[in-house]
């Protein structure tokens, strides 16, 4: 198997393999950052624009 | 809760901010002064003469001619300019996104000084000739070792920050950042992977085609993870504190950040495409590249619309306007990015301007204006001042903006124009209609262009150069004190290592793409079975997620605030595609596993040649890679043996030379078969005498050309004393020298020198310089210089044995259409 890896024309297995990692990829980024509450995001987002830091949460 | 008050590390900014702009302008002058090289020979030492009112008598000067400082130019740009730039924003943004002053004010200054003196020891060897002969890797091996050094003292101080925060979830600028920091130590040390010669050379351990997977693997990741993941951090910091406002969506740039991650390292082979690489990874490369337009219109998205509400500022504030720019360049180059790597288009794309315009609007347009824009935002706050010049900034924003579009035009001009005549066939299709060098006189005025359009961008740089010190000079330096909320330990970085990879996402994530891997791989049956265990895998994590959601789902929630797991994450996903690519390509770059042709090793004299070519930098202009396109093959490989570059032809090339750009003729077939009666000359495409001509005045022999001169080829000797240990190293990396002692290998570089020297008195060679030799003494004289080493390499470039064939079964004609039936219609 290995030797196709190599040398056969993987013209019609790359692409398909590509598509599905990169979808993966994508589809779980997707739902994790669809998962986060918009409060816990709202306050990821102003990290920046403040000055001090908020109380840990327990 | 205590609180205390943080003084932040400002004067590391401010440090590092002033030599981003003083290596900025350097970098860009050297640009300006390459890129009239190409429009003008002279310029490539000639103009000292005219300007020195003839004191200055030369031909062409060596430290400056375009082969050595066009790397000079790059190395510059990235590293000095860009990366001075990046780590004056990761110092700044990571301290206040942190809540917390750096983790060490020593380890800080040993980064900003060790990387000042790295840049200024290229800045001295890349002139010098001395380099590794690979695009962005060029410095010397010592010099890579600092680099190292000086990395990994950067990382420990921003890991050993972020371990002392006072904020406990991590912001995405961080993610950028921390990407930055794992990948390009990972890419940087495998591409420099190198066995030394002497203290300023080396050879690099991989050879051929895996030395040109391995480079661009590296160099197309450079731009990815130098040029663009920090730039983006620094783009997720900046904006929204510019536009005082939150960025657009932080869940777009959780998918922005991971997509981007994971596909960019993929898509190395883009560089290589229509080579003899193996199809399946100029696949790969292709594709990736497509799909990388997502995750960078994301993130481009995503920046444009955090200025919403602000649109109004353009108006007045410089900063808004760099930006916005800036981001629309990050858009338009990671258009044209995939664009180039649809195979079709670069083929006609490849090894010209198009590309070298594409890499322009990213580094001018995405690199320089987020720098510009961050310059100006941070001068009034690092010198507690306001911005001297906010008329002068809007200058600087119009002339850049003109510079880079003047510039970019220019090249996608000249790129498609010399693209097509490249490939412009005679009626019949049989013959080339044109010679490369009337397609390089036709792009001239678009070269002038360019040139233009360079100094206009520089001219920009200097107005800004200007500006802050003049800030600096109307306001005091000034380290930013906050009064944060100290962190106990207890609640941040709660995640143990262990805890992170034996959780069930993990477990299950991991285990899958072993075994699919393992599909890949396994022999038959033995794939069966690893795709049944993949799915059961798939169908057992699914059932695990619907009963404890909860756990998967806080996950990631947790990762956000645990940095050494989320690092290890980043790494994981960044070294999946570089294993992949590299690991089958070892494979195939061994003689054994080659296919219809082998190369010739090098004789001594011919190595000591070939060096040559690697120090001057002719591979910034000439290629040594027949593609498989029927254009190159009529130019470049016509007779009925030849044809395109097979894997084998370059097998034993440490470093490899295929190259990136035609400035000049592809070189892959320059070299010919041995002369009759001799055992080491050759002769090839040209004979010698035709080649001394060209390295002593190109337009000589090739009028139109644009070729430095190499006057000092002919005066200075070539290097035969360090052969044996540059041999030894070559055989230790296993290029199959013949043994021989010290002294044979001299004797052979002497007597191959002194027979070629033979061949070009007996043809009439002259040395305008020096007159006064009789012909034996030029005879001696030529024996013992640079040039006729380089001529002998050239004329054994592209040499091949044919490899015999193994016993195969013999192929089946196939008819793809063979199941259709041929129906006739009834009348």
């Amino acid at each position: 198997m290995f030797k196709r890896v190599v040398y056969e024309d993987w013209a019609s297995i790359v692409p398909i393999i590509s598509f599905v990692l990169t979808f993966g990829v994508f589809a779980f980024a997707t739902i994790r950052a669809l998962c986060l509450s918009k409060s816990r995001c709202q306050d990821l987002a102003d990290i920046p624009l403040r000055d001090s830091n908020p109380e840990p949460k327990n | 809760m205590s609180t205390t008050t943080v003084t932040y590390d400002d004067r590391t900014v401010r440090g590092f901010m002033t030599f981003s702009l003083i290596w900025g302008i350097v970098g860009m002058l050297v640009g300006v002064l390459a890129a009239t090289q190409l429009s003008w020979w002279q310029m490539n030492g000639k103009f000292l003469e005219w300007i020195s009112f003839g004191l200055i008598q030369s031909e062409g000067l060596s430290y400056i001619t375009f082969g050595r400082i066009r790397p000079l130019h790059t190395n510059a740009v990235i590293f000095a300019f860009v990366g001075n730039m990046v780590f004056a924003g990761v110092y700044y943004s990571t301290q206040r996104l942190c809540k917390v002053r750096t983790a060490s004010d020593i380890l800080s200054k040993i980064h900003l000084w060790g990387w000042q003196l790295i840049i200024l020891g290229a800045a001295i060897t890349l002139p010098a000739g001395l380099t590794r002969g690979k695009e962005y890797a060029e410095l010397i091996w010592p010099l890579n070792i600092a680099v190292v050094v000086i990395w990994v003292i950067f990382g420990i101080n921003f890991f050993w920050t972020l371990a002392k925060r006072n904020e406990p979830s991590l912001y995405v600028s961080l993610w950028f950042y921390i990407a930055t920091i794992v990948t390009i130590a990972l890419l940087y040390v495998v591409n420099h992977l190198s066995i030394p010669t002497s203290l300023i050379h080396s050879y690099p351990i991989f050879g051929g085609v895996q030395d040109g997977l391995v480079q661009w693997w590296y160099g197309h990741n450079a731009v990815a993870f130098f040029l663009t993941t920090p730039i983006l951090g620094i783009m997720y910091y900046f904006i929204p504190k510019a536009a005082d406002r939150p960025v657009y969506s932080y869940r777009l740039s959780i998918i922005h950040f991971w997509a981007l991650v994971f596909i960019y390292i993929w898509a190395g082979p883009h560089h290589l495409l229509n080579t003899s690489l193996p199809h399946w990874l100029q696949t790969l490369g292709m594709l990736f590249s497509l799909m990388l337009w997502a995750p960078s219109w994301a993130g481009m998205l995503n920046g444009l619309l955090t200025l919403r509400g602000a649109w109004d500022k353009l108006r007045t504030d410089p900063v808004i306007k760099f930006f916005a720019a800036a981001v629309t360049f990050y858009g338009m180059a990671t258009f044209e990015g995939p664009l180039l790597s649809i195979r079709a288009v670069n083929a006609l794309s490849h090894y010209t301007d198009w590309t070298v315009g594409h890499v322009h609007s990213g580094a001018l347009g995405w690199n320089g204006f987020m720098a510009a824009g961050m310059f100006y935002w941070l001068a009034p706050r690092l010198w507690a001042t306001k911005l001297w010049s906010t008329a002068m900034a809007n200058m600087h924003f119009w002339i850049g903006l003109v510079g880079i579009l003047l510039y970019v035009a220019a090249m996608w001009v000249a790129g498609i124009t010399q693209g097509l005549m490249l490939s412009e066939t005679n009626p019949g299709g049989a013959t080339l209609k044109y010679e490369f060098v009337e397609t390089l006189q036709t792009i001239h005025i678009p070269y002038m262009l360019r040139s233009f359009g360079g100094g206009l961008y520089l001219i920009g740089f200097i107005m800004c150069a200007v500006n802050i010190i003049m800030t600096a000079r109307s306001g005091k330096a000034t380290d930013a004190t906050a009064e944060v909320k100290i962190l106990p330990s207890t609640k941040k970085d709660r995640m143990s290592l262990s805890e992170a990879f034996t959780s069930d996402p993990v477990i299950y994530a991991m285990l899958g793409i072993v075994f699919m891997i393992l599909w890949f791989f396994l022999p038959p049956h033995a794939d069966k079975a690893a795709l049944v265990v993949t799915i059961l895998l798939v169908i057992k994590g699914v059932s695990v997620f619907k009963n404890d959601t909860k756990t998967w789902a806080d996950y990631f929630g947790r990762l956000l605030e645990n940095y050494l797991p989320f690092t290890v994450l980043i790494f994981v996903a960044a070294a999946i595609g570089g294993l992949v690519q590299i690991v089958p390509s070892l494979l195939v770059n061994r003689a054994e596993n080659v296919e219809e042709r082998l190369q010739i090793p090098y004789t001594p004299l011919e190595l000591a040649g070939r060096d040559l070519y690697v120090a001057e930098g002719c591979y910034n202009c000439h290629s040594q890679m027949i593609r498989t396109l029927v254009p190159d093959v009529l130019r470049y490989g016509p007779a009925k043996d030849q044809g395109y570059s097979r894997l084998g032809e370059s097998i034993y090339d440490h470093p490899y030379q295929w190259g990136s750009k035609r400035t000049g003729p592809d070189l892959a077939r320059e070299g010919g078969p041995l002369v009759v009666d001799s055992k080491v000359m050759r002769i090839g495409r040209r004979d010698n005498l035709w080649h001394f001509n060209h390295f002593l005045d190109p337009r000589q022999t090739s009028p139109g050309s644009n070729m430095p001169p190499y006057p000092w080829l002919f005066e200075a000797k070539a290097d035969f004393k360090s052969l044996p240990k540059r041999i030894a190293v070559q055989s230790t990396l296993g290029v199959p020298w013949p043994a021989m002692s010290r002294d044979e290998i001299e004797q052979s570089a002497r007597d191959q020198a002194m027979e070629i020297a033979e061949s070009l008195v007996k043809a009439g060679a002259f040395l305008p310089d020096r007159p006064d030799l009789t012909p034996e003494n030029l005879r001696r004289h030529l024996a013992e210089s640079q040039v006729v080493a380089m001529i002998a390499y050239v004329q054994k470039v592209g040499t091949y044995d044919v490899v015999e064939k193994k016993e195969t079964p013999p192929s089946k004609t196939l008819n793809p259409d063979a199941h259709r039936q041929a129906t006739i219609p009834n009348p």
